[in-house]
């Protein structure tokens, strides 16, 4: 866990974590170990650095009023700490999954292979 | 705090859990228990970084991480417990003695006054074309009501001092009357504590003042033990009933802190002198001022020549706070004890700085792990600060107990007449601000030089070391080196000042002053004036009465004369018959009887003493001094030779004064007795004359006795032969020559002590700056020690080696110190008695005891080094 990343790169992530947990919890209230699992279905990269990045993400979630948390039982009825999407999570969600998504055609737009030189 | 702790132990069980769950699902895919927990602890990260970035999240890091910083710092000051009460130590004494000195400073220099904008309080001085500023002009009332119109000024008040008498009742005594303006105590915007002051209606319109009066605290206390129903009282002052109506603080003292305040009768046509001070009018330049004033006294010297000085005149404005504050001396030795703190706030911060120096370096390798293992730079260097800036403010803390008690100590050893009456000398906020700043930036200052230095070292390279290291400890060590050598620098100028001010004062001590104070008894006599007013009946009292006294057993000899014996009573141009006149110059004058020599112990040169009958029909005949003697040309023998006195031409400018009838001028001299110092200790000897007592009557006499005894066991037999004669007579307080002259030491004495006190702590902090530094060193050089013996090096090498770096750094130090110490001398001037200049005798003394000092400081360790053991020092890590 070195601190030699430069800030942009981690702020990305941040970011990016920040939205894939959102989208996690889209779904239902999860622990934090069900989160990590989802997550890296869907995006290996993200974790990289390691499942113990995601607690300071939830701490942030946490703080910013997007997530509540209550203590709970898991699968195996191991006492947990659950998440849960607040209103203004969902409403953050959405802006950002749209934004996303807007940045995301952008780039595809931008990427894409003009039309005569599709092979 | 509670809820901190759950909230992180919260966080730590489920990051707990989540390890645990990966487990589990590690080992249901088919690991082994082992395996499946070391998967899952890879997988999830440093925990404890886990941990800071989210409790980060809370906002709260930064408290969290100041107190562990703190518990942190608390800890290593435990473990190097030594160096840590040393660096306390220094800073207490340098921070402690600054803030003391700075109160001192502060109360009596810079704002010693309670009137409203004393600095903008201005006094005229008058003067010829080549004439230096010897003290303000005093003004008639007529003239001062011209003042009153110039629109340079806004507010012109004047104060005229005389002795009057206190009847009625109790017994009489003289005081010092203040008689004021009416605007006055407006001039100075102080409030009086219970009753009101004196304004400007209680001056009629024909002048004449109303019968009241204000009292000083002191007065107050002593004749009416503080009794507010004092207000409405009366006293009889100069047989003269006057109501009290007010009384003022006890830090209010304007020309006396003991007496009282009247009002000043308004007189066109009296001519006696009053001090009149100004306000500039807003906008007004000190130059406009002067401008205007200068021409308002050309027309005024046009009526009253005698008054002026000759020639073209110059108007210089004085400034109040230039006139009176601690001027003179006082201010010099106070400038110069500023350096010395200077000085000794240096040393304290030097010693602070190696010895932080020292831990750091010590501390090397623990940084670099500290660094390896991930701490951010900014993060260590944060600590190393908070060390320093702890370290610091418990030493600022302890600095400001220690200033308390240093203020104290000083304001109770202060002699009386050092500084203003009204001075305060406490600590006040704006000295607790700086001392809090001086120990905030010595903090940081000296924290983070070393904290910026030993947070970039070459971490492989350290951590491989066996502590002593190679390049980081050779250029600490360097440092520390040139911090010693400051030390004893800094502590050589110290030293080279403290022993100034012991010269100065025991050249004081051993001064003769020219007559024998011993067993002289001083006492002053007051006669009320109404009941005498002939100038025969006042000498006939004065004849009687030392007559009375001469006759006490155990009086050897006595006198009456002008008050302040020996000093003279008052200057006067002259001019020596048969040469020309010398303008500017004056003599002394003194008033004395028959026995004046004798009394005081002072040896006839030449000619001979007055006679009874001379005296007694006020003959005009002189006694001079030696210095007077040689204003006549070489070779002429002034016994004999006429002079003329200027005094004695003048009507005396105040009515309670009589003088001989027939009085002139011109006196003969009939004798040459001994120079005193008649103008101070430190002053050369002025030319004196010295005349008949009975050709000036004032009310105010002065008896000297010299008696066999104690001279204070006469005291209430000289009251009763003054009782006895007129019950009415006042006597003043009964001093002794010897007293007098202790005043005079006095000064020099406090200088001395303030300033012996200062060298011995800086000498005390340098010392033991040197030894934990040397020791220091020296334990970082256990290994090369242990080399050394290893190839065959005694115990005496090693001795020697540590001795002589020890001994260089004396020598650079000593060298550096003294050059300094003429440097010093050079800038600063030197006021004290004698002028003196660096002594050899003291300069090698000081060489002596720094060597003696830093000898010792090495001893120890060097004997340490030569008694270790090769093989351990071998395998000895710092």
């Amino acid at each position: 866990m070195s601190r030699g990343e430069p800030d942009s790169q981690v702020d990305l992530l941040q970011g990016t974590l920040d939205l894939l947990i959102l989208q996690t919890l889209a779904f239902g209230p999860a622990h934090g170990h069900a989160i990590v699992r989802v997550i890296q279905q869907r995006s290996d990269e993200v974790l990289q650095v390691g499942h113990g990045s995601l607690y300071p993400a939830l701490q942030r979630l946490l703080r910013r009023g997007l997530i509540v948390a209550e203590d709970g039982l898991s699968e195996n009825n191991r006492k947990a700490r659950f998440y849960r999407l607040t209103a203004k999570g969902r409403k953050r969600l959405t802006a950002e999954t749209s934004k996303w998504e807007r940045f995301s055609s952008a780039i595809a737009r931008l990427l894409a292979p003009l039309p005569d030189q599709n092979s | 705090m509670k809820r901190w702790e759950a909230r992180r132990e919260r966080l730590e069980s489920e990051m707990q859990e989540h390890i645990d769950l990966e487990t589990q699902e590690n080992i249901d895919a088919g690991m082994s228990p082992s395996e499946a927990r070391q998967a899952a602890i890879r997988r999830f990260g440093s925990v404890p970084l886990a941990g800071d970035q989210s409790r980060e999240a809370w906002g709260w890091l930064w408290l969290e991480r100041l107190s562990q910083d703190v518990r942190f710092a608390l800890r290593s000051f435990r473990k190097n417990g030594s160096s840590t009460a040393v660096a306390l130590l220094s800073l207490m004494l340098g921070i402690g003695a600054s803030i003391a000195l700075f109160s001192v400073v502060y109360g009596v220099l810079i704002a010693p006054y309670p009137y409203a904008r004393p600095n903008q309080i201005w006094a005229p001085a008058v003067l010829g074309p080549n004439d230096a500023v010897r003290g303000w002009h005093w003004y008639s009332q007529r003239e001062m009501q011209e003042i009153q119109k110039l629109p340079a000024f806004s507010d012109v008040m004047a104060t005229h001092v005389t002795s009057v008498m206190l009847t009625g009742g109790i017994n009489p005594e003289s005081f010092t009357g203040v008689f004021l303006t009416g605007g006055a105590f407006n001039f100075l915007e102080v409030k009086p504590i219970i009753g009101r002051t004196i304004q400007p209606y209680d001056i009629g319109p024909g002048g004449e003042p109303a019968p009241v009066v204000v009292l000083t605290y002191k007065f107050w206390q002593r004749f009416f033990s503080g009794d507010p129903h004092a207000l409405g009282r009366t006293i009889t002052i100069d047989d003269v009933p006057r109501t009290i109506i007010g009384v003022m603080p006890p830090r209010f003292g304007w020309w006396t802190d003991n007496s009282f305040w009247l009002p000043l009768q308004t007189d066109l046509k009296e001519t006696a002198g009053i001090a009149v001070i100004m306000r500039l009018a807003p906008g007004v330049t000190q130059h406009a001022a002067e401008q205007q004033l200068n021409q308002l006294n050309i027309h005024l010297a046009a009526e009253r020549p005698d008054s002026y000085p000759k020639g073209k005149l110059r108007t210089v404005l004085l400034n109040y706070m230039d006139i009176t504050a601690a001027s003179g001396d006082m201010a010099n030795s106070l400038h110069l004890l500023f350096a010395a703190v200077g000085l000794l706030l240096l040393i304290a911060c030097v010693n602070v700085a190696n010895l932080q120096l020292a831990r750091t370096t010590g501390r090397a390798r623990e940084i670099a792990m500290r660094l390896a293992i991930g701490a951010g730079r900014a993060r260590l260097v944060r600590q190393l600060l908070t060390e320093s800036v702890l370290l610091s403010v418990v030493g600022g803390a302890l600095g400001v107990l220690f200033a308390v008690g240093a203020t104290r100590l000083i304001v109770a050893l202060i002699p009386p007449d050092y500084v203003p009456n009204e001075s305060r000398i406490v600590i006040n906020g704006w000295v607790l601000l700086f001392s809090l700043g001086v120990s905030m930036l010595t903090g940081i200052l000296f924290g983070l030089a070393p904290a910026l230095r030993s947070s970039r070292p070459d971490l492989v390279g350290t951590l491989k070391d066996g502590g002593g290291g190679a390049t980081g400890s050779m250029r600490g060590r360097a440092m520390r080196s040139w911090l010693v050598v400051a030390e004893i620098s800094l502590s050589v100028i110290l030293l080279a000042g403290a022993s100034l001010a012991i010269r100065g004062f025991v050249q004081m001590l051993n001064v003769d002053p020219g007559y024998q104070p011993q067993r002289v008894l001083r006492i002053e006599v007051t006669l009320p004036p109404k009941s005498y007013p002939t100038w025969n009946q006042r000498n006939t009292l004065d004849r009687n009465l030392l007559d009375s006294v001469m006759s006490l057993p155990g009086v050897e000899a006595a006198t009456i004369g002008n008050a302040g014996m020996p000093y003279s009573g008052w200057r006067s141009a002259y001019s020596i018959d048969g040469q020309p006149r010398v303008d500017g110059r004056q003599v002394a004058l003194a008033l004395i009887s028959s026995r004046y020599p004798q009394t005081l112990g002072i040896p006839l040169k030449r000619g001979r003493e007055f006679t009874e009958a001379e005296i007694e029909s006020g003959m005009r005949i002189a006694l001079i001094n030696e210095s007077a003697a040689r204003l006549w040309p070489a070779g002429q023998d002034a016994v004999g030779r006429t002079m003329k006195i200027d005094e004695l031409a003048q009507p005396m400018n105040n009515p309670k004064v009589l003088s001989a009838p027939g009085i002139a001028a011109g006196v003969t001299v009939v004798g040459v007795i001994g120079d005193t110092k008649n103008d101070g200790l430190a002053e050369p000897t002025a030319p004196a004359v010295y005349l008949p007592y009975t050709l000036f009557a004032p009310p105010d006499r002065e008896l000297a006795v010299r008696t066999v005894g104690d001279p204070l066991a006469l005291v209430n037999a000289v009251r009763m032969k003054a009782r006895d004669l007129d019950k009415d007579l006042a006597l003043g307080k009964p001093n002794t020559l010897d007293e007098v002259m202790g005043e005079e030491t006095q000064q020099p004495r406090f200088n001395m002590a303030l300033f012996g006190s200062f060298a011995a702590l800086g000498l005390a902090l340098a010392a033991i700056g040197i030894y934990s530094v040397i020791s220091y060193n020296v334990s970082q050089r256990v290994q090369e020690i242990g080399v050394r013996m290893a190839l065959g090096a005694k115990r005496y090498d090693i001795l020697k080696l540590i001795l002589l770096m020890v001994a260089r750094l004396a020598a650079f130090g000593l060298a550096i110190g003294l050059v300094g110490s003429f440097l010093v001398e050079r800038l600063v001037k030197f006021q004290m008695f004698a002028k003196t200049s660096f002594g050899v005798v003291p300069l090698a003394a000081i060489f002596v005891v720094l060597s003696g000092v830093c000898l010792l400081a090495a001893w120890l360790p060097a004997m340490r080094a030569g008694n270790l053991d090769p093989v351990t020092a071998l395998r000895h890590e710092a």
